[in-house]
């Protein structure tokens, strides 16, 4: 543990190649993507140096060590997810591709014209755009739940839209922009009462709670690698068991399938008929040894640090002048969004990079969201075990100067 | 207010060094655009694809460039500065012929071009190019 002010960081900086290639780097845009430990790399390295094979197939001892390192993996994301079984973890790119899975193969086939997807206005473009495409292609109809002038959810209008009509509940765990975690406990048994199935987009909260798909109960719950310390390029799917196998394949190709002839194919038992072509094998082991590392913390510590790091900041900012936070609901992930009253965000944000302060700044593809809150653009501090007390101080002290110099 | 013409643009950006010291003069060279009108500031004058709001106008008078731009960014605004001085005036001929990366590169702001589109200055670039091309196939009369 490393002392800092008294402060506890629970990681250490020296353990991610990058920040210690940057030591004067302040990196603040961890919810775009996290940076990596040296362990995400060194096992992608010795995967391909010890490992390298196509899995699920070949007589070759090589193959073997590919594809055991592959199902580990996967058993290691049913572990982080506390899934009952690796079975129910199907490998994709990411968060968007396992949204477009769940729309294109279970919507598909369960989907009518006139049954109703319930959004919400938190949600990310990535649980919004597969939802219009099956909307589509099936008649179905999109409802999406209002936000308050806080960032909370209108609950009042989520059981308004919820009816017998619904048949999906799309809810993100965290919203990217501005932080809120919605009530999702009370969503979820909502929409199973009402028989309609819910999924849950745990991007943004995977990096810093525990999500248990167990305890929360939800029908399908999708997250994606590099926000949780691991590579891009892989993500998964969590979906209950009995709703996978019952799932048709959305993608052909090999190794999804059990038997092909040109009069017809018979497909390959789930997960493996929703992953077609040889999959992201080096990525996958990047990402189990990511979940490794982050189940070696101390979580609860993480959690408080991370959240001490964005009181301290959204405490500094209330004593700056013409800073307006977004997003004050009590239930937040550790990131602060906000404007100017003086300067456009993307102005702030050149200034802080000139000090080698990365933060995001626009729609944060949640464009609904900002029009709701009635704000064409947000600058967004997003906070990662690795950041420190003393770079929301320098933030702190930087900002009031580049305000005056945009004034 | 300076005239907004390549050579002072550049001979000002070549002065300050670091990238702050470039951003506060882009800042500067903001003040300097000549005014956009307020009843234009519509969607349909809106260049897509930049992080902050971009309103572009092209018209020909005596076959030179006429431009108006503004934008919510002033940084942006000042890239816009640098457009102006680059292109505003000059015949669809000239247009076509500009190296404006190169010279944004010359002047160490090449990364204002990054594919990222924060700035939405090649789309910008892009449209006027664009605006170049339509005259240059159909000659005006």
């Amino acid at each position: 543990m490393t002392i800092l002010q008294g402060i506890h960081c629970p990681v250490e900086r020296a353990d991610f190649p990058l920040l210690a290639r940057n030591p004067g780097l302040i990196y603040f845009d961890n919810a775009a993507t996290a940076q990596k430990p040296a362990c995400v790399l060194d096992a992608e390295r010795a995967y391909y140096e010890t490992a390298n094979a196509n899995v699920h197939r070949a007589a070759h001892r090589l193959a073997v060590a590919a594809t055991e390192a592959f199902e580990g993996a996967r058993a290691t994301v049913a572990r982080f997810l506390n899934a009952t079984n690796p079975d129910e973890i199907v490998f994709t790119r990411g968060t968007t591709e396992a949204i477009n899975l769940v729309a294109q193969s279970w919507g598909r086939a369960q989907l009518r014209a006139g049954d109703e997807i319930l959004l919400t206005e938190l949600d990310h473009h990535a649980n919004i755009v597969p939802w219009q495409l099956l909307a589509q292609q099936t008649g179905a109809v999109i409802r999406a739940v209002r936000v308050l002038a806080d960032g909370t959810l209108d609950l009042a209008h989520f059981h308004e839209l919820l009816s017998p009509r619904t048949r999906l509940v799309g809810c993100t765990l965290a919203s990217n922009a501005i932080g809120t975690m919605p009530p999702v406990a009370q969503i979820i048994a909502a929409a199973h009462a009402q028989g309609a199935k819910v999924l849950l987009d745990a991007a943004q909260a995977v990096a810093h709670q525990v999500v248990d798909v167990q305890k929360l109960g939800a029908d399908f719950c999708v997250f994606s690698g590099h926000k949780v310390y691991g590579p891009t390029g892989i993500g998964a799917l969590w979906c209950r068991c009995e709703i996978l196998e019952a799932m048709p394949p959305w993608q052909g190709g090999g190794e999804m399938i059990d038997q092909v002839s040109f009069a017809g194919s018979t497909f390959a038992p789930a997960p493996t008929r929703f992953e077609a072509g040889t999959p992201p094998i080096a990525q996958a082991v990047g990402l189990a040894a990511a979940l490794d590392w982050l189940m070696a913390q101390d979580r609860n510590a993480i959690a408080l640090h991370e959240n001490g790091l964005r009181d301290r900041l959204e405490a500094g900012l209330g004593a700056i002048p013409g800073v307006q936070v977004f997003g004050t609901a009590p239930d937040k992930v550790p990131l602060t969004a906000m404007t100017f009253t003086q300067a456009h965000p993307y102005d702030v944000a050149q200034f802080l990079d000139a000090r080698d302060i990365a933060v995001r700044v626009g729609s944060h593809c949640a464009q609904p969201l900002l029009a709701a809150l009635g704000v064409p653009a947000l600058l967004r501090v997003s906070f990662a075990a690795y950041n420190t007390p003393e770079e929301v101080d320098r933030f702190l002290a930087a900002l009031p100067e580049i305000l005056e110099l945009l004034a | 207010m300076t005239a907004l013409n390549r050579e002072t643009v550049a001979n000002r950006l070549n002065a300050v060094v670091g990238w702050e010291g470039k951003s506060r003069l882009l800042v500067q060279l903001a003040q300097d655009l000549p005014a956009f009108p307020d009843a234009q500031r519509i969607d349909a004058n809106r260049v897509a694809g930049c992080e902050s709001r971009v309103w572009l106008l092209l018209d020909w008078q005596d076959g030179k460039l006429q431009m108006a731009a503004t934008s919510d960014s002033r940084v942006v605004q000042g890239l816009l500065a640098l457009v102006f001085a680059c292109y505003h005036g000059q015949t669809a001929v000239d247009v076509l012929a500009l190296d404006f990366e190169g010279w944004l590169t010359e002047l160490g702001l090449s990364r204002f071009l990054s594919a990222s589109r924060g700035s939405g200055l090649r789309a910008i670039v892009a449209r006027i190019r664009n605006a170049a091309l339509a005259v240059s196939i159909r000659p005006l009369t």
